[in-house]
C-alpha cells in the first residue's frame, strides 16, 4: 500500500482497562474491540461487523468514581483509563413467531404476542442503555398506545444488540417487538409503490424479453457503443 | 379560552378513542383549550400500584415532571385508571423522603418539585359549576334514565376519591345537569372484576352479571363510566340472561348534551324530546 | 472544538473557501478511454506484483491475489482420513452454508418451493445475519420507474463491469430486480418512499438512471433483519458458530453436504444434504495488498476454498473492489464504509487544496483510482495532494456539509443516520466539517462460476451472493450486491430444492479432498499453510509469539 500504510498505533500513551476484572495495558485511542485483541483475546463471540451495524459486541462498563453502568458497542467506543468492562456473549430473549400475511398492523398484535410490554414502569433504563441513542422507552409507550407506525419510526436504527433487553426491569424483549412493528408497518401501513407493481407485471408479461435477448447476444464493441450513448438522468 | 394541560393515557389513544374525541369536543365547547402533554408515558396502570414498590411510581411521577416542564400546576385526565394512578403517585411523593428517593433514582430527569395536581374530568366539570354547564346544554337528555357506574378507580383509595367513597353523588349531579334522570343502584360502587378479565373471565362474568341486573332492576336505560376497562368488561363479559344495557363514557353524554356529538339512535329514541331535542 | 489537528483544520479552511464556487457545478465524467488509463496507472488491481497464477485446480493458471492463492493452494484443516463419515449428525434435503443475505434468501425460497422447513439447514460461522449483507448502507438497484428499464440497467451493469460480466447472469439480475423489491415490500421492508408510495430513488456510481432504493442508510440491515425474521417465523433451523470446513461428496461425485465445526466446543459434525448452497460471502478480511476493509469479521473466503477443492471453477478473482470512500480519520474507524449515497446526495471529493478532482459518481474502481492518484506522492507518479493523518493514513476530503446545503438542514442526519452517528461518536459533525476518506477493500468482484440458476456445474452444488462470480464481471456497481444476493439466493434456493427432490445420494466420502491434496503434493507445494482460515487473527505479535495450547 506504499506510503499510505497504517502505522501501528497512535502515539498517545497507554491506559489500563479491566477486562472481566483483569487489568491490561493497552494503547489509548483504541476501540474496546481492538483493545481486547491487542490484549491477546481472539474473539469468537462479541464480534461481527466491526462497524456498528450488527450489534454483536454489546458491552457494559463502569468508570472510576462513577456509579453508572454504561452500555455501548465495543467496536464504536474508545477505551478510557480505568474502564471496567465485560461483553455480552448473547441475549436470551424469547421471540414469538407470527404469520406476516395474517397479522393485523395494530397495537393489539404487539400486545398479544408480547403482553409483558404492559409491565413497563417507565423507568427509562432502556433509553439510557441504548448505544444508538434511540428513544427506547418512548417506543415502548407508543406500543402500549397501539401506535405501530411510531414504534417503527422510533426503532428503525435498532441493531438488536440486546442491551436494553438485558437491563429492563419489566423484562421486555424489546428488539423482537420492534422487528414485528417494523414489518407490520412496512407490509401494511406504508403506502404501496404502484410503479413497482406495474413493472413487475410488465416483466412477467414478457415486455422486455426481446430487448434483453438481443442485448445478451451483442458483442463487447456493440455494447460499448450503446453504453456510451446512454442518456444520463440529471442529478 | 382557558388553557388546561391534559394527560390522555394509552387506552384513549387506542380502544377508547371515541371517549377522548367526545370529551375534548365538549370541553372546547365549554371554552377550554385542552393541550396534550407533548411527551408522556403510560400512567403505569392501577394494577402496578398493587405492589408497594418505589419503582412503580417512576412512570407516573415522570408524567408529573412533564407537566412541571410545561409550567402547569394541574393536569387533566379522562380515564379513571390514569387518574387513579397519577393521583396516587402525586400523593405518594408528598412525603419528602419518597420524593427524594424517586428523584435520586430518576437521575436522567430534572427533579420533581411536587405540587402538580391530577384532576379528573368529573372534578373539572364540578369546578366549572352546575350553572355554567347547564347554560351550555343545548340538547338536554330529558326522559333518559341514566345510571352512573363508578366502579373502583374514581373512589378508592379514599385519599384520591372524587367524592364520598361509599355514597358518591358527583356523577348523579352531572347527569341531572345534562337533563337526564339519575338512577341509583346498589352495585354502582362495586368492582367489575377489572384485570381478572384475562386470567379469570368467569369471575368477571359473575360480577358483571350482578352489576347489570342491579342496574336493570333500578330501571337504568344506559350506564355511564369513566373507565375503559369497566366498559370493556360490562360489554364483553356480560353473562347470558343479564340485561343488555348500553354503556357510554361520561364525556360522550356530555358531548351529546352540548350538541357536539350526534346522539346515537338507541339513546335518541328514549328521549322524551326526540333525537333533535 | 474540532478533533482535527490544526494542520488538518487549515486544509478544511481551503475546502470551505472553494465550496461556494463548487456548489451547483461538477467535475465532468471521464470518457471511457481516460477511465481505462486512470485504472491502468493507479488501481491496485493493475499492479502485476500483487498476483500470481494458480498452480493447481480447475482454474489452473488464472491470476489471483497472493492472499487468495495462499488459501486456494493450502492443505485442509482436517485430515480426511480422520473424519468419521458413517455417523451423520444432520440429514437434510437442502444445506445452506452461510447465514447472511444469500443464504437466508436461498433457504426461504427452498422452503417456498416445497422443502419443509425442518428439511432445510442453515449453518453459519457467526450469528444468523452476521454478514456483509447487514452492513450495506446505500441501497439496492431495480429498474422500476417508468423512464427506466431492465435494458438500461443491463447496460449500466455491463459497462460498470467493463463488459467482462456474464450477460446471462446480468439478464437474470436486472429482470428479477423489481420482483425482488416487491417481495421485500410484501415482507415488510421499510423502503424510503414518497407519501404516495413512490420509491425514493437516487443515483449510484455508474448508474444512468436514478434507481437506487434505500432504507435510510441502513438498507442492508433492514433487508437482512426482515429476511432473518421471516426465516425464523417459518422455523428454518440454523446452526450458529458452525462454519463449514469441507464439502462432502458421494461416491458418484455429487456434493452431498458438509463437515461443519463448532467454533466453541471444537467438535466436527457431519451434515448430509441432497443439495448444498454455498453462500459464504467474500474475502475482505484477507486484507489484500494490506488495505483496511469494510467487511465483517467472517469474510475470509472460506467458500472459495471449499468449492475449489470440490472442482468448481473460479473467475474474475484478479479484480478486487476497493470502495473509494473508507474512513481515513479518526484512527478508531479507519477502513469503515462511508456509503456512496453521501456522494449521491451531493458531497464532493476534494483534495488538500480544496480542489474538486473527479466526478463524485464514477464507477467505483475509477473513483478509487482517482483518489489514489491524488494521494500518491509525485515521485510515485501521483499528485501528492492528499491529507496525511497523525497516524500516517492519507486521504482526500469528502465535503459532507454540502449535503444539507443542497437538500436542506436535517437531511444528513435523516438520510445518513448511521454515518452521522458514527462520526458524532468520535467528535466530528459531518454536517459542519468534511470527513477524510481513502479507498478500502470492499468486495470480491469475482468468485465461483455459476449459471443463471446458481448452479456451479458440479452436481448438487449451488452458489449465491458474493462467493459467486460473473454477475459483476471485474467491477460491481453500488446497489447490485444486495440485488445479487436476493436474485441469485432465490434462484439457487429454487434450483437446489428442485435438485433435492430428485437426487439420490450414495456413500459419503472426502475423496475430492484427498485428490486435491495429491495434486498439491504433485505441484510441490509444501504443507505450510492450511485453509479455510475461518477467522482473521488480530492479536498482537507479542501475544502470538508466546501463545501455547496447554488445554
Amino acid at each position: 500500500m506504499d506510503e499510505v500504510e497504517v502505522k501501528a498505533q497512535p502515539k498517545t500513551g497507554m491506559v489500563t482497562v479491566y477486562i472481566m476484572g483483569q487489568a491490561y495495558r493497552v494503547p489509548a485511542g483504541l476501540t474496546i474491540l481492538k483493545a481486547l485483541e491487542y490484549a491477546g483475546f481472539r474473539l469468537v463471540r462479541g464480534v461481527g461487523c466491526r462497524g456498528g451495524f450488527c450489534g454483536a459486541c454489546a458491552t457494559v462498563y463502569r468508570l472510576p468514581g462513577d456509579y453508572r453502568l454504561y452500555a455501548d458497542l465495543a467496536c464504536q467506543t474508545t477505551v478510557k483509563d480505568g474502564m471496567y468492562l465485560a461483553m455480552l456473549p448473547s441475549t436470551p430473549a424469547e421471540r414469538r413467531p407470527y404469520d406476516i400475511r395474517k397479522a393485523k398492523p395494530r397495537g393489539e398484535t404487539l400486545l398479544a404476542l408480547y403482553p409483558e410490554l404492559a409491565r413497563c414502569v417507565a423507568c427509562n433504563t432502556c433509553t439510557k442503555s441504548c448505544p444508538q441513542k434511540l428513544e427506547v422507552m418512548e417506543a415502548v409507550q407508543a406500543a402500549l398506545r397501539g401506535d405501530v407506525a411510531k414504534v417503527a419510526e422510533l426503532t428503525f436504527d435498532c441493531l438488536s444488540c440486546g442491551l436494553c433487553t438485558m437491563r429492563c426491569p419489566a423484562e421486555i424483549p424489546h428488539y423482537h417487538v420492534w422487528q414485528l412493528a417494523r414489518r407490520l408497518y412496512g407490509a401494511y401501513l406504508a403506502p404501496k409503490a404502484e410503479h413497482l407493481a406495474r413493472r413487475v407485471e410488465e416483466i412477467a408479461a414478457g415486455k422486455f424479453d426481446g430487448e434483453l435477448d438481443r442485448l445478451v447476444r451483442l458483442g463487447k464493441e456493440e455494447l460499448r457503443e450503446l453504453y456510451k450513448a446512454r442518456e444520463i438522468e440529471p442529478e | 379560552m382557558e388553557r388546561i394541560l391534559y394527560f390522555p393515557g394509552c387506552a384513549l389513544k387506542d380502544q377508547a378513542r371515541g371517549y377522548e374525541e367526545a370529551s375534548l369536543a365538549a370541553l372546547a365547547k365549554l371554552g377550554y383549550e385542552v393541550k396534550e402533554l407533548p411527551r408522556w408515558n403510560c400512567c403505569g396502570t392501577v394494577y402496578s400500584l398493587a405492589q408497594d414498590e418505589l419503582m412503580r411510581h417512576v412512570g407516573p411521577v415522570r408524567n408529573l415532571i412533564r407537566a412541571q416542564e410545561e409550567g402547569a400546576d394541574e393536569i387533566l385526565t379522562l380515564c379513571s385508571m390514569c387518574y387513579n394512578t397519577l393521583r396516587r403517585s402525586a400523593r405518594f411523593v408528598e412525603d419528602p423522603e419518597s420524593l427524594r428517593r424517586i428523584n435520586a433514582f430518576m437521575d436522567d430527569e430534572p427533579d420533581y418539585r411536587g405540587g402538580v395536581e391530577v384532576v379528573h374530568l368529573v372534578q373539572f366539570l364540578e369546578e366549572i359549576g352546575v350553572e355554567k354547564l347547564a347554560r351550555a346544554v343545548v340538547r338536554p337528555l330529558h326522559g333518559l334514565r341514566l345510571a352512573a357506574y363508578y366502579g373502583c378507580t374514581l373512589l378508592r383509595p379514599k385519599e384520591v376519591a372524587v367524592d364520598h367513597p361509599d355514597r358518591p353523588e358527583i356523577l348523579e349531579r352531572l347527569v341531572s345537569t345534562l337533563g337526564a334522570e339519575p338512577v341509583l343502584f346498589p352495585e354502582r360502587v362495586e368492582c367489575c372484576g377489572a384485570y381478572l378479565t384475562v386470567p379469570r373471565p368467569d369471575i368477571v362474568r359473575e360480577r358483571v352479571g350482578e352489576i347489570l341486573r342491579s342496574a336493570g332492576l333500578a330501571g337504568a336505560q344506559a350506564l355511564l363510566t369513566a373507565c375503559p376497562l369497566c366498559k370493556f368488561n360490562l360489554e364483553e363479559r356480560r353473562p347470558l340472561g343479564a340485561p343488555r344495557i348500553p354503556v357510554f363514557y361520561v364525556g360522550e353524554a356530555l358531548a351529546w348534551a352540548l350538541g357536539v356529538r350526534e346522539i346515537p339512535a338507541e339513546i335518541g329514541k328514549l328521549l322524551s324530546t326526540g333525537v333533535t331535542g | 472544538m474540532s478533533v482535527y489537528p490544526e494542520y488538518m483544520q487549515e486544509s478544511i479552511q481551503r475546502v470551505e473557501e472553494t465550496r461556494p464556487a463548487r456548489m451547483g457545478t461538477n467535475f465532468p465524467r471521464l470518457p471511457l478511454a481516460e477511465q481505462e488509463e486512470l485504472l491502468r496507472r493507479y488501481h491496485p488491481d493493475y499492479k502485476p506484483e500483487g498476483k500470481r497464477p494458480l498452480r493447481v485446480g480447475a482454474s489452473y493458471g488464472e491470476l489471483v491475489p497472493h492472499e487468495v492463492a495462499d488459501l486456494l493452494e493450502a492443505y485442509p484443516l482436517l485430515d480426511p482420513e480422520k473424519i468419521e463419515l458413517s455417523e451423520v449428525d444432520y440429514d437434510v434435503d437442502v444445506l445452506v452454508i452461510g447465514g447472511g443475505g444469500a443464504g437466508t434468501v436461498a433457504a426461504l425460497w427452498a422452503n417456498e418451493a416445497g422443502i419443509p422447513a425442518e428439511r432445510i439447514l442453515i449453518v453459519t460461522k457467526l450469528r444468523h445475519g452476521d454478514s456483509n449483507s447487514i452492513m450495506a448502507q446505500g441501497g439496492i438497484q431495480a429498474a422500476d420507474k417508468p423512464h427506466d428499464s431492465p435494458a438500461i440497467h443491463f447496460l449500466d451493469v455491463m459497462g460498470g463491469g467493463h463488459f467482462t460480466n456474464d450477460p446471462k447472469l446480468v439478464r437474470a439480475l436486472v429482470m428479477d430486480a423489481p420482483f425482488i423489491i416487491k417481495w421485500h415490500e410484501e415482507l415488510g421492508v421499510m423502503y424510503d418512499k414518497e407519501p404516495d408510495g413512490t420509491m425514493i430513488t437516487i443515483h449510484g456510481g455508474g448508474t444512468s438512471k436514478k434507481r437506487m432504493h434505500s432504507c435510510k442508510d441502513y438498507t442492508g440491515l433492514e433487508i437482512m433483519r426482515v429476511l432473518r425474521d421471516e426465516a425464523r417465523n417459518r422455523g428454518i433451523p440454523v446452526l450458529e458458530f458452525h462454519p463449514a470446513v469441507e464439502l462432502l461428496t458421494d461416491e458418484f461425485g455429487q456434493v452431498a453436504g458438509a463437515v461443519v465445526w463448532n467454533l466453541e466446543t471444537e467438535e466436527y459434525k457431519i451434515v448430509r444434504a441432497k443439495a448444498t448452497v454455498l453462500a459464504t460471502g467474500g474475502w475482505g478480511r484477507l486484507h489484500i495488498q494490506g488495505f483496511p476493509t469494510t467487511n465483517h469479521y467472517g469474510a475470509t473466503a472460506d467458500g472459495l476454498v471449499l468449492a475449489y477443492r470440490v472442482g468448481a471453477k473460479l473467475r474474475d478473482l484478479d479484480a478486487v473492489q476497493y470502495h473509494p470512500t473508507g474512513a481515513a480519520f479518526p484512527e478508531q474507524i479507519v477502513g469503515l464504509l462511508i456509503t456512496e449515497k453521501v456522494r449521491g446526495l451531493g458531497a464532493q471529493p476534494v483534495n488538500a487544496r480544496g480542489e474538486l478532482f473527479v466526478h463524485p459518481l464514477e464507477p467505483r474502481d475509477v473513483e478509487s483510482a482517482a483518489f489514489i492518484r491524488e494521494c500518491l506522492p509525485p515521485e510515485k507518479g501521483g499528485r501528492g495532494l492528499g491529507v496525511v493523518t497523525p497516524t500516517g493514513m492519507v486521504g482526500v476530503w469528502l465535503d459532507t456539509p454540502m449535503v444539507d446545503m443542497i437538500h436542506g438542514k436535517g437531511t444528513f442526519q435523516r438520510a445518513l443516520s448511521s454515518i452521522y452517528r458514527m462520526y458524532i461518536r468520535f467528535g466530528i459533525d459531518p454536517t459542519k466539517e468534511p470527513i477524510l476518506v481513502y479507498p478500502t477493500l470492499h468486495y470480491q468482484n469475482g468468485g465461483v462460476v455459476i449459471d443463471e440458476h446458481g448452479w456451479t456445474g458440479i452436481p448438487g452444488l449451488y452458489a449465491a451472493g458474493e462467493v459467486e462470480g460473473g454477475v459483476h464481471g471485474k467491477n460491481r456497481l453500488m446497489g447490485n450486491s444486495l440485488l445479487d444476493y436476493n436474485v441469485f439466493g432465490r434462484r439457487a434456493g429454487l434450483a437446489a430444492a428442485g435438485w433435492a427432490k430428485k437426487a439420490r445420494l450414495g456413500r459419503l466420502t472426502l475423496r475430492h479432498v484427498e485428490k486435491f491434496v495429491e495434486e498439491l503434493r504433485r505441484a510441490g507445494i509444501p504443507a505450510a499453510r492450511r485453509s479455510p482460515i475461518l477467522l482473521p487473527d488480530y492479536r498482537g505479535e507479542k501475544t502470538l509469539a508466546r501463545v501455547v495450547d496447554l488445554l
